[in-house]
């Protein structure tokens, strides 16, 4: 029989005393942690998903829009870029790699990507079974859509076009074929389904025109050769006559790429830098002398964090007004149970409990309340979590992970600590002046 | 034959209330005692200067050879939770607790003593083994003054108050009542301070004052 014991079962004995304090813990701890939380694997899996882009190149708009729907999938693009200009950036020195996107199709609302192989190797994702695609009309799904759609190697999919799964013509004539499954990555490639750039330009051709025949196909395909001969030739110049060209020479190249084929287009371009100058260098150059824009995901979703952070700083700050008036509840509370158990603690200062001992007591039954309050709390943050993880992942192809408790976390639970012995101090003044003779006495 | 109880010039003035004068008191160790007087003479005061549990304005009190005047606060408490054994004319237990665990926490302050053995004869003792797993506001008032003697004396305290143990019992009771304590008091060497208006106790004891 010790004394947490005995503070145990006078918090279990009058439990309504309690609740309304309990209620109010849980409610705070739960909407602080769900925030931290939310917050902290949105950045987290926003910046694993920008990392490697350092600059997109697409059509004008709104760069932010133009950063939400070619590096993070879940905007519509702002438009169309054609090829040529693209690969006109390509060759500037500044430019270590740089990866065409393209896309416009869905299927079961996942989107559709074509792309160059090497988009898989910057994101640093691998294959866990299957191979690469490699012809048009083969695709490679990521690991998140395989797994809810259940897809399989070989197994024939048809695109709908648009990116929403709702609505959307489909490419009936135009089936892809799985040929590789990625391993998980936890960025956004495991909600994609890729292909190379060919089958999205394919596939909108056919669905421009129900007349266009299997030959036409062919040629465009025959027309993409010459483009990449012509490339070569553009980057072995460049070479040759240093960086300082490079833009006319570029230029002309693209110049003469629109000659050969002026239905090429392409959504974006995602670019990383081989130096820090063409950060400071190529966003306005792009900006000011093409048709088209650059924008810089990782300052665009600083901009995007900045607009939500006043809105997460609002709610916390609500959350921490609970977590307030939680504290001063739990100081009503005990007042209360000390005023009801007055003689209670008279008759144990009766069995030679001294007045720290009795402190201890109530401490204890407010700490009890603290562990009770914030453990509840704590769970129903991680719930609400689940729950929100569904509505994320079904609306931008977020998965929300369940982590244990962080340092932020530890810290609110430190807070928490700290307001119930507050409380409980506050509360225990009458336990000094207790006069047991008198309290005794009465009846 | 050592003191166990000894008072003299005792004296307490309630703040702008009643003044009370108690005569000496001589009370050696294993003996008992019967304090008399009717209601309003000061008795229950007595009672907690004795205990401790209230501050004599003038004189001094001896128990157990220690000059209880003498110490602070949490002296009291400790000397109180170890030598004194109280029991009050109403009864106060924690009632979040029940019967075993009430004794338990009574057997546990100030120095932990775990003694199983003891709580279940002296329960067996006062016909208490039937409800020591009950909650305490579920006892009858008889079971409940039994379990008020039972925590006055299952820590083996040097010295009993007990103040008006028989006040709201019938003869038979009030009989039964007076040789629980008394056993009780002897199978633990205690000596037994008595205070009550009751005369149906005075046959029982020898050794008597007025107030």
């Amino acid at each position: 029989m010790n004394l947490l014991y005995l503070a145990y079962r006078n918090m279990v004995s009058k439990p309504l005393n309690m609740v309304l304090s309990l209620v109010l813990l849980v409610l705070s701890v739960s909407l602080v942690t769900f925030v931290l939380q939310l917050g902290k694997q949105l950045n987290g899996q926003m910046d694993k998903n920008i990392a490697p882009v350092d600059m997109v190149v697409g059509a004008k708009g709104s760069p932010l829009q133009l950063v939400l729907s070619s590096v993070l999938h879940i905007d519509v693009p702002t438009g169309n870029i054609k090829l040529g200009e693209a690969e006109s950036i390509k060759n500037h020195p500044f430019v270590g790699s740089a990866i065409s996107v393209s896309y416009g199709d869905n299927y079961k609302g996942y989107r559709i990507l074509g792309t160059e192989p090497s988009y898989l190797d910057n994101y640093g994702v691998v294959l866990s079974a299957g191979g690469p695609f490699e012809r048009p009309f083969e695709i490679v799904a990521g690991n998140t859509v395989a797994k809810k759609l259940g897809l399989q190697i070989g197994d024939k999919i048809t695109s709908s076009h648009g990116l929403a799964a709702a609505g959307g013509e489909s490419h009936d004539d135009n089936p892809y074929t799985i040929v590789g499954i990625l391993e998980p990555s936890g960025t956004v490639v495991d909600q994609l389904l890729i292909c190379d750039l060919q089958s999205v330009w394919d596939a909108h051709a056919n669905h421009g025109g129900e007349e266009h025949e299997e030959d036409e196909k062919h040629e465009e395909g025959e027309h993409d050769h010459e483009e990449h001969d012509h490339d070569q030739e553009g980057h072995d110049h460049k070479e040759h006559e240093g960086g300082e060209e490079v833009h006319d020479e570029a230029n002309s190249t693209g110049q003469d790429l629109e000659d050969h084929d002026d239905e090429l287009e392409i959504t974006s371009l995602l670019v990383k830098f081989k130096s820090p100058l063409g950060l400071v260098q190529l966003p306005r150059f792009i900006n000011e002398n093409t048709n088209m824009q650059a924008a810089l995901p990782g300052f665009e979703i600083q901009r995007l964090m900045g607009f939500l952070g006043s809105g997460v700083k609002t709610i916390n700050g609500i959350a921490f007004a609970i977590l307030f008036v939680s504290g001063f509840s739990i100081f009503i509370s005990l007042l209360k149970t000390i005023r009801e158990r007055r003689q209670e603690l008279a008759l144990l200062r009766t069995y030679g409990l001294g007045t720290r001992k009795l402190l201890f007591l109530v401490l204890f039954e407010g700490l009890l309340l603290a562990l009770i309050g914030f453990w509840l709390g704590w769970v129903f943050g991680r719930l609400a979590l689940v729950l929100a993880s569904g509505y994320i992942e079904s609306g931008y192809g977020y998965v929300l992970q369940l982590n244990g408790p962080d340092l932020p976390e530890l810290l609110l639970f430190g807070v928490t600590l700290v307001i119930a012995i507050i409380a409980v101090l506050l509360a225990s003044t009458s336990i000094f002046k207790l006069n047991i003779s008198k309290t005794l006495a009465d009846v | 034959m050592t003191e166990m109880v000894k008072t003299e010039g005792l004296q307490f003035k309630y703040p702008g209330g009643q003044a009370f004068e108690f005569p000496d008191i001589i009370l050696n160790s294993q003996e008992h005692l019967l304090v008399l007087g009717p209601s309003g003479v000061g008795k229950t005061t007595l009672l907690h200067l004795l205990s401790g549990i209230l501050p004599a304005s003038s004189g001094s009190i001896v128990i157990n050879e220690t000059e209880i005047t003498a110490l602070d606060r949490k002296g009291l408490d400790l000397f109180r939770g170890a030598y004194v054994g109280l029991i009050f004319q109403q009864y106060h237990f924690i009632k979040s607790l029940n019967v075993d665990e009430n004794l338990r926490l009574r057997q546990n302050f100030p120095k932990k003593t775990m003694d199983k053995e003891r709580r279940l004869a002296i329960a067996e003792r006062l016909g208490l083994t039937p409800y020591l797993k009950k909650k305490v506001t579920q006892l009858s008032q008889g079971q409940q003054q039994r379990l008020s003697i039972a925590l006055g004396l299952i820590h083996r305290p040097q010295v009993v108050f007990a103040d008006e143990p028989t006040s709201n019992l019938d003869d038979f009771n009030c009989d039964q009542v007076i040789k629980l304590l008394k056993d009780e008091a002897e199978l633990c060497g205690s000596s037994l301070v008595i205070i009550t208006h009751d005369q149906r106790v005075t046959q029982h004891f020898s050794n008597q004052i007025v107030l």
